[in-house]
C-alpha cells in the first residue's frame, strides 16, 4: 500500500530504536523531525553541501541521500553522539580550541567527516584530510583551521605525535 | 601559533569563541531547529514569470484543502511598502500588482504539515499577464525599454556624478592613460544555511518572531510598521545564525512576512523553512557590474587621476542598491593617493533577483578594477609591482595627525605599506622565479585593498550595551549586536571582561532579544567590533565605576585608586590591600539597601552621519576607520585546459588596527579572501536566462571546497586606531577586495594573459590562451 | 520531499526478481540512491513501487582470479571498489576513477552497480568498463544474460535494462600483457562531474611495442558514454609517437558530441576531448610499457 508505514530497527547514537516509518521519509527528516536531533543540518537539496552528514557503521555519509528505511539494521552516528557527556570527542576540542568554528552550520558534518576518517585512517596525510571534507562545504573561515584542527586532533588521538 | 599583541589579560590573544562547545556538539540551535507547540507549517507561492501584472488570484481552492489553516495574499498588507530608507520603499511583502523577478513571492499557505502546505500551494490559481522585461543594464537603459518600475523612467534605480579635483587636467598632463573594462559575476552570498523563521502572536497585540536574521532590530521596526505595532510589542528572538555576509539575513523576504501574517490569521505559531533552491533563486545577490577605469599615471608611474565608471545591475527592487554604488566610489581614493577622482555611477533595475550588500560591498568591484589596472600600468612602465604599489601608497599618519582624501575621507592610520612590505617579504617577492612544469604554469600576483569599518548610515545608528553585574559575581551581558558566524559574541564578552578584570567565562551574553537587549543596527557595513564594542567598553566602564566606589569605600580611598585585574581588586598604591571580584559584588549587592549594578553604554563614534542625500555628493566618511590589506597569491595554471588551482601558497597582511581575538581575525580574513574574494575570482556566477536562474543548485554553482583551499598564512599589521576600542577596526573585508586582483594578476604572471571578466573559468582562460598563441604566432 | 510510495527490502536476489517481474514499469529498484534520490526529492521521479535491493549482501563483492579475470557485485560501493587492494594491484584505474567520483560520503554509500544503471554520460565508470572491456550480467526471474558494457548504454539515462531485469555483476578480463589502462576526466574541483572524460587502453605487442589494440571511450561527450573508435584507429598497429597521440585527440574530437552547458560550450568540450584523449593515452602507453 502506498505510504503504508514499515519498521525500522536501528540504533543512533549507541541507543536502539524500534519505529514505524514512511518509506518516502529520508534518514535526515527523521533524525531532526521525529527523533529531534537536530545537531544535523539540512543545507542544499541536491547532495552536495555535506551539512547532513551522520556516520553509519562509522563511515561518513549524506543522511540526505539516504531513506531512513534504508538504516535498518545500522549503526547511526550523529553529532549528538560524539562527545562523551561533557568531555568533548578531541576532534571537537581541536576544532574549538583552534578557532574552526565561525557560524557552526558545517560543523556537525565537518566532525562526523572527520571522525569517520581518523577512526580508519590514524595518521592521514594532508591531502587525506582534505579529501575527507572535500564533501563538507563551508562558507566562512576558508577550510585552513579546520583542516590544521583535524591535524591536531589526529595527533592528539595517537597519543600526542 | 601562541601569538599575543598588547598587554593585555584576554584581547590580542587567541580567543576560543563562546559558542564553539554548543556548536560543535550540535546543540546550537538555528531558525530551522526551532519548534513551537500547535505550530503550523507555512510555504511560499512564488510567480513562475519574470516579469508580469497580476490579474487575479483564488485561493479558494487552497482554502478548502484539509490541514489548510490560513492562506495570504499581498492585499492583506494594505498597501504597505518596505525597503532599506523612507524614500526607497518600493517593495511589497507579496506582490500585489506586479511580480517582478522570477519566483516572486505572491501568496503564503500554513498548514499542519509540509507536504500540505506544498499542495495547498499548487492549489492557489493565479492570473498573470507576461510582460516583457529587461534582464541587464544594457538592455533597461534602452530607449522605449520595459518599465520595471513605473514610476522610475529609464529604470535608474541609482545615478551619481562626482567630480574632485580635475581629471581632464591632470590626464593631459599624466605620462601614460589607461581605460579598461572589468566585470564582476552576478553572485550568491553563499551561507550554507537557508534563511528560515517561526513566528506566533502571544495576544493579538504582541508579536514574536525569530528567525535568522543578522540585523534583528530592521525587522523590529518593518514589522512594527507592517503591522501597527507600538516597538515595544514587537520581540524579535534571535537563534545562532548560519552567516549571512551582508544581506537577505539581514533584509526581509516573503517568508518572513508571510509567516507574521498566517500566525496572525491562524492564530498558532507558522513555521517556514526555505531552501538553498530559493536562496539560489530569490534571495539576494551581490551586483554583476562592469566597471570601466581610466587612469593617468606619472612616468615613474605615480598616480595622478582616475575616472571610474560603474554600471549596475540592481535587480528588480532599489534594497541597498544606493549604498552599493556609493561604496563602490568613496574609497577609490584609498590605499593609493589618489588627487583627482571623478566618478558616474549608474545602477539599473532589471527584471532579475535584487542585489545588494555581501561582504566586501561596492570596494570589491572597483577595487578589482583599481588594482588589475595597477598592475598592466606597472607592465606597460617596465615597473615592479610591489614598488608601483609602494610608491602610491598612503603612508601611516603619525599620531595626532589625520590624511584627508581629496573626495574627504579621513584616516587616523593606514597600514598599507606596512602589509605590502610584509607580504613582499613573506612570499620573497624580490627573488621569486617564474616556473613551468610541463602543461602547468605557475604565477603570482599581488594586490591591496581598503575596506571601510565602523559604518554609520542614517536612521539606524543607535548602538548600546548593557553590562548587569549579578550578585555572585557573574556577568550578564546584553547587546543588540548580532553574531553571524564572525565571532563578535565573543569580542564583546572579551571587552567586558577585559575592562571589568575577569574572566571571559564569567560573562553569559544574552543574544539578541528585542524585548530585552537593546537597539543596535546590526551586522552589516563592518561596525561590530568598532560601534558594539564601544558600546560594550562603555559599558563596562560604567558597570566598573559603580563597583569601584563600592571599593573605594570599603578600602578608604578614591575610586581611581582601585584596580581590577585577574579577579582580584586591589589599591593600586597599596596592593595588599585588596578582595576577591565575588567579595565586591556582594558587598555591592547586599549591604544594605543593596545595589543593582547595572552598567550602559552607546556608541559615539563616527565622524559624521550619512544619508542618501550625502550619497550622490561623494565626498566624506562613511567609515569611522579604514582596515588595509595586502595579498599575494599564487596559482597553477594548466596552460592546455585553462584550469586555474591556488597553490598553497597564499598570504595576506591585515591591518585591522589591533586583532582583537587573533584566531576570529585569521579565520576571517582566511574566509573571506577564500569564500568571498577567490571563489568571485575563480568560481562562482550565476548563469541566466531572461531571468531564469539556470544554475541554482551548489552542484552547478560551484562554491569553493576544501582540496583547492589555499593554506593562507596571516600577517597581523598593527596601528591602532583611535577611533576604535583597544584600537581596533574591522578584519577581513579587505581581504575580500584583496583576492580577486591578486588572483587575476597571477595568472597574467603566469600566463600573459589579462582575464578582466570574472570568473576565471577555464573556458575563458583557455580561450584567452589560444588567442595568444595564435597572435604571437602571427 | 519525495512522494509517497509502496517499499519493498528483498533479502535476496530472487525475491527482488520476483518483485520485479511483478511490478514491471511500475517499480523502481534503489540501491545506494546517491543518483535517484537527487531526482526523486524534486519530484522528477514518482515510482509507485520502489524496491531496495541495498541490503543484498550477496551482491557485495569482489572476486580476482587471474585467468577469470575482475568480478564485482553489483552493490559493491565505490569505497570498497576504491580501497581494493585487489583492484588497486590488478586493476588501478578503476580505484583512481573512484578516488575522483564525487565525495566520500557519495562513495561510502553509492553502488556501482546504482551508478552504471543510472546511465549518466557524464559518469566516471562506464567508459572505464568499455576500456576494459567489460561484461555485465543481467538477472531476471526467468534467467541471467550477459552483454557487453558498450551495448548498456542506450539513451541519456537509459539502460538496456529490460522488464523485470537488475544488473548482478560486472565482469572485467585480465588485460593481454603489456596493456594499460587510464582515466581522467576535467575537473575544476576534485568530484567534479567532468566537463569531459577520456578513457583510454592500450595494448603493445610482445617485442616490437607497437599498438595491437586501442580503446577509447568517452565521458560527457553524448548522450552515452562514447567510444572513439576513429581515434583507436589512428593508434592501432603504430608505434605511438607524440604526433600520433595528437592525432588521436584530434580525431576523437571529430567523433565527440558534447552538449553545451553551464559548465562550459561544446567548441570548449571539444577542444578539452583532444587534450584529454591524448594525455589519457600517454598515460595508458607508458603503463603498456611498464606492464
Amino acid at each position: 500500500m502506498k505510504g503504508e508505514m514499515k519498521e525500522l530497527k536501528f540504533s543512533v547514537n549507541g541507543k536502539p530504536y524500534e519505529l514505524e516509518v514512511k518509506p518516502e521519509t529520508l534518514l535526515v527528516d527523521l533524525l531532526r523531525e521525529e527523533l529531534k536531533l537536530t545537531g544535523t543540518k539540512k543545507g542544499c537539496l541536491v547532495s552536495a553541501c555535506g551539512a547532513c552528514t551522520v556516520n553509519i557503521d562509522g563511515k561518513a555519509v549524506r543522511s540526505c541521500s539516504v531513506l531512513a528505511l534504508q538504516a535498518n539494521g545500522h549503526e547511526v552516528t550523529t553529532i549528538e553522539g560524539v562527545a562523551d557527556g561533557d568531555k568533548l570527542h578531541p576532534i571537537q576540542q581541536a576544532m574549538v580550541d583552534h578557532g574552526a568554528i565561525e557560524c557552526g552550520y558545517c560543523t556537525p558534518g565537518m566532525v562526523m567527516s572527520a571522525k569517520a576518517l581518523l577512526a580508519e585512517n590514524p595518521s592521514p596525510t594532508r591531502e587525506q584530510v582534505k579529501e575527507a571534507i572535500q564533501g563538507n562545504l563551508c562558507a566562512d573561515e576558508g577550510y585552513v583551521k579546520y583542516i590544521e584542527a583535524i591535524e591536531i586532533a589526529a595527533r592528539e588521538m595517537r597519543g600526542g605525535h | 601559533m601562541e601569538e599575543t599583541f598588547g598587554n593585555y589579560s584576554i584581547l590580542g590573544k587567541a580567543i576560543p569563541r563562546v559558542d564553539a562547545k554548543a556548536k560543535v556538539t550540535g546543540q546550537a540551535k538555528y531558525a530551522a531547529d526551532f519548534e513551537e507547540a500547535n505550530m503550523l507549517w507555512g510555504q511560499i507561492k512564488r510567480s513562475p514569470y519574470a516579469h508580469a501584472r497580476i490579474l487575479n488570484i483564488d485561493t479558494s481552492k487552497a482554502e478548502k484543502l484539509p490541514g489548510v489553516k490560513a492562506v495570504t495574499t499581498g492585499k492583506d498588507f494594505g498597501g504597505f511598502k518596505w525597503g532599506w530608507s523612507g524614500p526607497t520603499r518600493d517593495e511589497e511583502p507579496l506582490a500585489v500588482e506586479k511580480v517582478r523577478y522570477l519566483y516572486e513571492g505572491v501568496a503564503g499557505v500554513a498548514a499542519v504539515d509540509e507536504d500540505i502546505a506544498q499542495e495547498a500551494c499548487d492549489l492557489i490559481e493565479v492570473e498573470y499577464e507576461p510582460l516583457p522585461g529587461v534582464f541587464s543594464p544594457t538592455e533597461a537603459m534602452q530607449e522605449g525599454a520595459p518599465l520595471v518600475h513605473d514610476d522610475r523612467p529609464g529604470n535608474i534605480c541609482v545615478e551619481y556624478h562626482w567630480n574632485f579635483g580635475d581629471v581632464d587636467k591632470a590626464f593631459a598632463e599624466s605620462y601614460l592613460v589607461r581605460e579598461d573594462t572589468f566585470q564582476t559575476p552576478r553572485m550568491a552570498k553563499g551561507y550554507l544555511e537557508p534563511p528560515a523563521v517561526i513566528a506566533y502572536w502571544p495576544d493579538p497585540n504582541r508579536l514574536v518572531y525569530i528567525g535568522a536574521k543578522g540585523s534583528p532590530y530592521f525587522p523590529y521596526r518593518i514589522l512594527a510598521r507592517c503591522f501597527n505595532l507600538p516597538l515595544s510589542n514587537v520581540r524579535i528572538i534571535t537563534p545562532i545564525i548560519g552567516s549571512d555576509f551582508g544581506g537577505t539575513k539581514n533584509d526581509m523576504t516573503p517568508a518572513d512576512f508571510s509567516a507574521v501574517m498566517l500566525a496572525k490569521k491562524a492564530g498558532r505559531p507558522v513555521k517556514i523553512v526555505t531552501t538553498q533552491f530559493d536562496t539560489l533563486t530569490t534571495d539576494l545577490r551581490r551586483h554583476p557590474m562592469w566597471i570601466t577605469v581610466k587612469t593617468g599615471v606619472t612616468k615613474d608611474g605615480i598616480l595622478k587621476a582616475t575616472y571610474l565608471k560603474a554600471v549596475a545591475d540592481g535587480g528588480a527592487y532599489t534594497r541597498m542598491s544606493p549604498l552599493t554604488m556609493f561604496l563602490v566610489g568613496t574609497c577609490h581614493t584609498l590605499p593609493y593617493e589618489l588627487p583627482n577622482f571623478k566618478y558616474d555611477a549608474y545602477n539599473y533595475f532589471t527584471n532579475n533577483p535584487s542585489s545588494a550588500a555581501m561582504r566586501g560591498h561596492g570596494l570589491y568591484h572597483s577595487r578589482f578594477a583599481a588594482d588589475v589596472q595597477l598592475d598592466m600600468i606597472a607592465e606597460e612602465l617596465g615597473l615592479d609591482q610591489v614598488e608601483i604599489r609602494l610608491k602610491n601608497s598612503i603612508p601611516n599618519p603619525k599620531p595626532g595627525e589625520i590624511y584627508e582624501t581629496v573626495n574627504a575621507v579621513h584616516l587616523a592610520t593606514c597600514g598599507v605599506q606596512e602589509c605590502i612590505e610584509k607580504v613582499a617579504e613573506a612570499v620573497n617577492w624580490k627573488t621569486r622565479k617564474k616556473k613551468v612544469e610541463g602543461d602547468k604554469a605557475y604565477g603570482m600576483g599581488f594586490a591591496a585593498a581598503t575596506y571601510n569599518s565602523g559604518t554609520k548610515l542614517s536612521a539606524h545608528n543607535a548602538c548600546a550595551a548593557i553590562v548587569r553585574v549579578c550578585e555572585d559575581g557573574s556577568v550578564n551581558y546584553l547587546t543588540g549586536a548580532t553574531d553571524v558566524g564572525q565571532g563578535s559574541d565573543t569580542i564583546m564578552s572579551a571587552i567586558v571582561a577585559e575592562v571589568l578584570g575577569i574572566k571571559l567565562d564569567d560573562i553569559d551574553l544574552k543574544r539578541v532579544d528585542s524585548a530585552f537587549t537593546p537597539v543596535d543596527p546590526g551586522s552589516y557595513g563592518s561596525r561590530v567590533t568598532v560601534h558594539a564594542g564601544e558600546a560594550a567598553k562603555k559599558a563596562a566602564d560604567d558597570a566598573k565605576n559603580q563597583l569601584l566606589e563600592v571599593a573605594a569605600e570599603q578600602f578608604g580611598v578614591k575610586p581611581d585608586d582601585v584596580e581590577i585585574k585577574d579577579k582580584k581588586v586591589f589599591v593600586k598604591s597599596n596592593p595588599n590591600k585588596n578582595m576577591a571580584w565575588e567579595r565586591l559584588v556582594r558587598i555591592a549587592c547586599y549591604e544594605t539597601p543593596g545595589k543593582v549594578i547595572i552598567g550602559r553604554g552607546y556608541s559615539t563614534q563616527g565622524i559624521s552621519m550619512y544619508g542618501l542625500a550625502d550619497f550622490s555628493k561623494g565626498a566624506g566618511d562613511i567609515g569611522t576607520n579604514y582596515s588595509f590589506t595586502a595579498q599575494a597569491s599564487e596559482v597553477e595554471v594548466d596552460v592546455e585546459t585553462g584550469v586555474v588551482k591556488c597553490t598553497d601558497k597564499n598570504v595576506i597582511a591585515h591591518d585591522c588596527g589591533f586583532p582583537l581575538n587573533i584566531q576570529a581575525v585569521e579565520t576571517q580574513v582566511q574566509g573571506g579572501s577564500y569564500h568571498q574574494g577567490i571563489s568571485a575570482a575563480m568560481y562562482e556566477e550565476f548563469k541566466m536566462d531572461q531571468g531564469q536562474t539556470l544554475n541554482p543548485n551548489l552542484v552547478d554553482y560551484k562554491r569553493p571546497r576544501a582540496y583547492e583551499a589555499p593554506m593562507t598564512d596571516v600577517i597581523h599589521v598593527i596601528t591602532n586606531d583611535p577611533y576604535g576600542p583597544f584600537g581596533a577596526k574591522e578584519a577581513s573585508e579587505g581581504s575580500c577586495c584583496s583576492a580577486p586582483p591578486s588572483i587575476v594578476s597571477a595568472i597574467h604572471d603566469a600566463t600573459g594573459v589579462w582575464i578582466k571578466d570574472l570568473p576565471t573559468e577555464p573556458e575563458k582562460v583557455f580561450w584567452a590562451l589560444k588567442k595568444k598563441r595564435e597572435k604571437g604566432q602571427k | 520531499m519525495l512522494a509517497a510510495f509502496e517499499y519493498f527490502a528483498p533479502k535476496t536476489v530472487k525475491e527482488a526478481l520476483s518483485l520485479l517481474a511483478k511490478y514491471k514499469e511500475g517499480a523502481k529498484i534503489i540501491a545506494g540512491g546517491q543518483s535517484m534520490l537527487v531526482v526523486m526529492r524534486q519530484r522528477l521521479l514518482t515510482p509507485e513501487y520502489v524496491i531496495d535491493i541495498k541490503g543484498i549482501t550477496d551482491l557485495d563483492y569482489i572476486k580476482y582470479d587471474e585467468k577469470q579475470g575482475l568480478k564485482i557485485g553489483a552493490l559493491t560501493t565505490h569505497r570498497t571498489i576504491e580501497q581494493s587492494l585487489v583492484i588497486q594491484k590488478h586493476f588501478g584505474v578503476l580505484s583512481e576513477m573512484e578516488g575522483n567520483l564525487a565525495t566520500i560520503q557519495t562513495r561510502n554509500w553509492g553502488t556501482i552497480g546504482g551508478n552504471i544503471c543510472h546511465g549518466d554520460p557524464a559518469g566516471d565508470p562506464a567508459p572505464v568498463f568499455i576500456a576494459l572491456n567489460a561484461k555485465l550480467k543481467l538477472a531476471s526471474s526467468t534467467g541471467e544474460r550477459v552483454i557487453d558494457m558498450e551495448e548498456f548504454s542506450k539513451d541519456y539515462l537509459e539502460v538496456a535494462l529490460g522488464p523485470g531485469e537488475m544488473l548482478s555483476e560486472i565482469q572485467i578480463p585480465t588485460p593481454a600483457p603489456h596493456t594499460g589502462t587510464a582515466y581522467e576526466k576535467l575537473m575544476v574541483m576534485k568530484g567534479d562531474m567532468g566537463i569531459v572524460g577520456a578513457a583510454v587502453s592500450i595494448t603493445l605487442k610482445a617485442g616490437n611495442g607497437v599498438c595491437e589494440n586501442a580503446r577509447i571511450a568517452l565521458a560527457n561527450c553524448s548522450s552515452v558514454p562514447l567510444r572513439a573508435k576513429k581515434a583507436e584507429k589512428v593508434l592501432i598497429g603504430k608505434t605511438i609517437n607524440n604526433a600520433i597521440l595528437t592525432e588521436a585527440g584530434e580525431v576523437a574530437s571529430t567523433e565527440a558530441d558534447p552538449l553545451a552547458d553551464v559548465h562550459g560550450s561544446a567548441e570548449y568540450r571539444r577542444e578539452m576531448v583532444k587534450v584529454f584523449v591524448k594525455r589519457v593515452a600517454q598515460i595508458a602507453l607508458e603503463r603498456a610499457r611498464a606492464a
